[in-house]
């Protein structure tokens, strides 16, 4: 494989295994404290991306204010998601949220069809970022690839430094602990929780920002494989955990790429890749490459 | 008598159903033929994952690709060798699938054991996760399978799908597969092997306790479910004519999810109501997605709207009533008619068991350190010691709930240690929890007889055809008689068929010894049977400890931090502290023991005490 050829193939990995590890971080934040799976995370993701398309494209606002607006209105979908959908629930046995979780879903995909209509709409791409970058030895990149990873990592770094730095990051580990105790220390437990929803739908509205510039189209249903698939990279990684939802959402968007880049007639199998992953370190190691090991007490 | 009095009722409710089927197509358009159909389809496949999920607990999200199999293999069989060879367009057809063939009967029960034989391959890896995880790989397994589907166009035409597969689902065949589904699913769910059933659902850990080996029952139950889902997807093939890849997404899965919680988790009688509501309700909704004119004015049709309102008032049964229409209740004639009131064991100074030099470690860290320990036949022995001491730990290992790191453990003669809960049990141990553990949803009988079924000797397929093998009937009575038995010795008999969770805490612990007892040990374990008793209550278990040892003959292994109890009632002790097997002998040489005395209240105490 040419050098070209495979520093392309890196950098794409690189950016959807930022990306998959960017929504995955959400569902391990929400996961690790309410043992809670959020089928609507996907979702969330998807309307941070229609959100910026309305406001750039639609309103012709700069780019710069559309991301913040984007960001914004998906942080305040996602309070309301848990608010609403979620809150009431504490108390009841785990499946009931986790089936309204899938009835959240199933309400912001096709309320985003009624809304958006099911039509896919293509997004234009800020030309700069497209401009691609020459080198000397012949490898050509466009600025999109290098950003969405680094954005990434800037974003989940200010995240483990929010959560092992302060005050509500410590609040936060506490709760995934042991919520009873912790609200028994004074620590508004509602709060922390809005907090986790509102900083993992913050991060789902800028990775859905950056898909919809990389792949530059949106539509209703386009949160739901990332979706599922960043849930497996979570669990790969070992769920409540947030290097390790960065870790498998990297290592996942490298298998995608790369067997298929190595092997392009599996390229129709792809998707089934990220699945069998997830079966396998299931199997070997149930609680992910990162996660803590939880006994039944008898 | 009331049993025969339903029957009557019942065979006569399914004649008339007959009838009405018979009649439908004369008043009964295309249309509402389809939704009946839809009906009785959707409930065999709710049904199904209602057998995995709300009965068995298992949480599986993988039930469209089971269904997906059955589909494609009732499809493969019924379409004719020219249809076939019109259809694959991009690549050829294995030629030995090009002329098999097989009667629509014959298909419908292939593509259930298809869908079964995947669900068993399948089931063998992935039932050793629990909870979420199971979830989220049966959801993984589901999508590799239609993803193979997707791309063996050789096997399946790939994403185009099959087309023009024959209309064989009439409402006689699929009322008729529901029908049957239904009778096997009441009658196995009404045996005792139903009870295991749900006891595996509501602790697993007590019921391996009862002898329950309960990752087979897992695999049996998802096995099942996986028959039912393949039987379901094959009659939806035939019914809509076409099939491809798309129609089996997760998608499909949530709906049937959807109408189980609806109807009620673990609830038969749900399921069917559920899957009425939901399937006539996804099609009444159809309206808001058509153009409708009030008084001349035209709302144009929105698209995307009623799976909007559907997932809403999804949102909204589960937040204002979670447990669904039927929560875990059936059906039954009796709702129709008032109440009215209803209602062997087997020589001495032997060594029951002997353990020596037992280590266990987790890790690093030392829980037990070489317990010596000899226990004669009709012993009372007591096991006591400062909180951390490894008591617990101690009934774990001697139970099969963890494996020794080292030494060895004979119970009657034979080597236990390392054998599974469910082995010890058969071995003929039995024992309770410091926490209570009853199996809550179940009534107090039902907890008891759940203790026999280690006894009875049928098959749990028999359960399907309780007609034909009388031997689930005649063993279910005879167990249910001897649980009586039990639960009138115990004075647990005015409770018999309360909810286990609804009873006062008393006679909960006491109904754990019940069951515990239901599976005619020979040894019994009692973990703190006097906590949280009062005076009053701990004088008599005291006596019902004795008691016990005399009618039942055994041997008893307790631990107690009331000393009170320990003292009076047991015949030896012996004391650990911090994991090491500190002393051991006669309640009168424990009570002047200084190493005890220290381990409870300290160094410097037993001093003071002999000064």
């Amino acid at each position: 494989m040419e050098l070209n050829i495979f520093v392309q193939h890196f950098i794409n990995a690189l950016s959807l295994g930022s990306l998959y590890g960017l929504v995955a971080v959400g569902y391990t934040m929400v996961y690790g404290i309410l043992r809670l799976i959020n089928f609507a995370h996907g979702d969330i993701f998807m309307l941070g991306a229609y959100f910026v398309y309305f406001a750039t494209i639609v309103y012709k606002l700069p780019w710069a204010v559309g991301v913040v607006l984007a960001i914004i209105g998906t942080t305040i979908c996602g309070l309301l998601v848990d608010r609403v959908a979620y809150k009431p629930l504490r108390e009841a046995p785990r499946i009931s949220a986790l089936i309204s979780a899938i009835g959240v879903s199933f309400f912001i995909e096709n309320f985003a069809v009624v809304v958006f209509t099911g039509m896919p709409r293509p997004v234009v791409q800020p030309p700069i970022l497209m401009k691609p970058i020459e080198f000397s030895n012949g490898v050509r990149l466009i600025p999109l690839g290098i950003l969405v990873p680094v954005v990434a990592f800037l974003l989940v770094g200010a995240l483990l430094w929010l959560l092992y730095k302060t005050k509500p990051g410590l609040a936060m580990r506490a709760i995934s602990f042991d919520i009873e105790t912790t609200r028994m220390m004074g620590v508004s437990v509602n709060k922390i929780i809005a907090l986790a929803f509102g900083l993992g739908s913050a991060l789902a509205a800028v990775a859905g920002i950056m898909w919809a510039l990389r792949y530059p189209r949106v539509e209703p249903f386009m949160g739901m494989t990332p979706g599922i698939k960043a849930f497996i990279a979570a669990v790969f990684g070992g769920i409540g955990s947030v290097p390790g939802a960065m870790i498998g959402g990297l290592i996942l968007g490298f298998v995608e790429i790369m067997s298929v880049a190595f092997f392009p007639t599996l390229s129709g199998y792809k998707d089934a890749f990220a699945f069998l992953l997830l079966i396998m370190i299931l199997l070997f190691r149930p609680t992910g490459l990162l996660g803590e090991k939880l006994e039944d007490k008898i | 008598m009331k049993s025969v009095r339903n029957l009557i009722l019942t065979i006569i409710f399914v004649i008339l159903f007959a009838v009405f089927l018979e009649k439908a197509p004369e008043f009964l358009n295309g249309y509402w033929q389809r939704i009946l159909n839809l009906i009785a389809i959707n409930a065999i496949l709710a049904l199904s994952l209602n057998l995995i999920y709300g009965i068995t607990g298992m949480f599986s999200l993988g039930h469209a690709g089971f269904m997906a199999i059955g589909a494609y293999v009732s499809a493969l069989l019924v379409l004719s060798p020219a249809q076939k060879s019109a259809m694959w367009i991009l690549e050829d057809i294995y030629p030995f699938l090009l002329n098999v063939n097989a009667p629509f009967v014959v298909s419908l029960i292939l593509a259930g054991l298809a869908a079964a034989f995947f669900g068993l391959l399948v089931a063998l890896p992935v039932l050793r996760l629990g909870g979420d995880y199971l979830g989220i790989a049966t959801l993984g397994f589901a999508e590799i399978i239609r993803i193979l589907i997707t791309n063996m166009a050789p096997l399946t035409n790939g994403s185009l799908g099959l087309k023009g597969i024959p209309a064989y689902t009439t409402l006689f065949m699929s009322w008729g597969c529901l029908g049957i589904v239904l009778l096997c699913t009441v009658c196995m769910l009404k045996s005792n092997f139903g009870g295991v059933l749900r006891a595996v659902r509501d602790d697993e850990v007590a019921a391996k306790m009862m002898g329950i080996n309960t990752f087979k029952i897992k695999v049996l139950a998802f096995t099942l479910g996986c028959f039912g889902g393949g039987l379901g997807g094959a009659l939806m093939g035939n019914l809509i004519t076409t099939i491809d890849p798309k129609m089996f997404m997760i998608t499909q899965t949530y709906n049937i999810l959807m109408i189980i919680v609806v109807g009620g988790l673990g609830s038969v009688t749900g399921s069917i109501i559920g899957s009425f509501l939901v399937t006539t309700m996804l099609e009444w909704l159809r309206f808001v997605e058509n153009p409708i004119t009030i008084f001349n004015i035209n709302i144009p049709g929105i698209p995307g709207m009623r799976m909007v309102i559907f997932s809403l008032l999804l949102i909204m049964v589960i937040i204002f009533r979670r447990e669904g229409i039927m929560g875990m209740r059936e059906f039954s004639w009796d709702i129709f008619f008032p109440k009215r009131k209803i209602k062997d064991f087997e020589s001495k100074t032997e060594t029951v068991l002997e353990l020596q030099d037992v280590k266990l470690k987790f890790g690093g860290l030392s829980a037990i350190e070489n317990l010596n320990m000899k226990i004669r036949h009709w012993e009372i022995v007591g096991l006591i010691g400062p909180n951390g001491a490894g008591k617990t730990s101690a009934f774990n290992v001697i139970s099969g709930f963890y494996k020794p790191t080292s030494g060895t453990i004979k119970f009657l003669g034979k080597s236990i240690g390392g054998l599974s809960p469910d082995k010890v049990c058969q071995a003929g141990m039995s024992r309770t929890f410091q926490n209570i553990r009853l199996f809550g949803n179940e009534t107090v009988l039902q907890n008891v007889m759940i203790g026999s079924r280690i006894r009875q000797k049928y098959h749990w397929w028999m359960s399907l055809l309780p007609f034909v093998f009388t031997d689930v009937i005649k063993e279910d009575a005879e167990v249910r008689a001897q649980a009586m038995n039990l639960l009138d010795q115990l004075g647990l008999d005015a409770f018999a068929d309360e909810k286990a969770s609804s009873l006062p805490y008393g006679a909960q612990r006491r109904l754990e010894i019940a069951r515990a007892l239901a599976t005619k040990p020979r040894f019994l374990l009692l973990d703190e049977p006097a906590a949280g008793m009062n005076p009053q209550e701990s004088e008599e278990l005291m006596k019902f400890i004795r008691r016990l040892r005399d009618e039942f003959d055994l041997t008893i292994l307790l631990i107690e931090h009331d000393m009170k109890v320990v003292m009076n009632v047991c015949d030896y002790i012996h004391v650990l502290d911090q994991g090491v097997h500190i002393a051991e002998g006669t309640p009168e040489e424990i009570k002047s023991n200084p190493k005890v005395i220290e381990a409870y209240l300290g160094a410097g105490a037993s001093e003071g005490s002999a000064a």
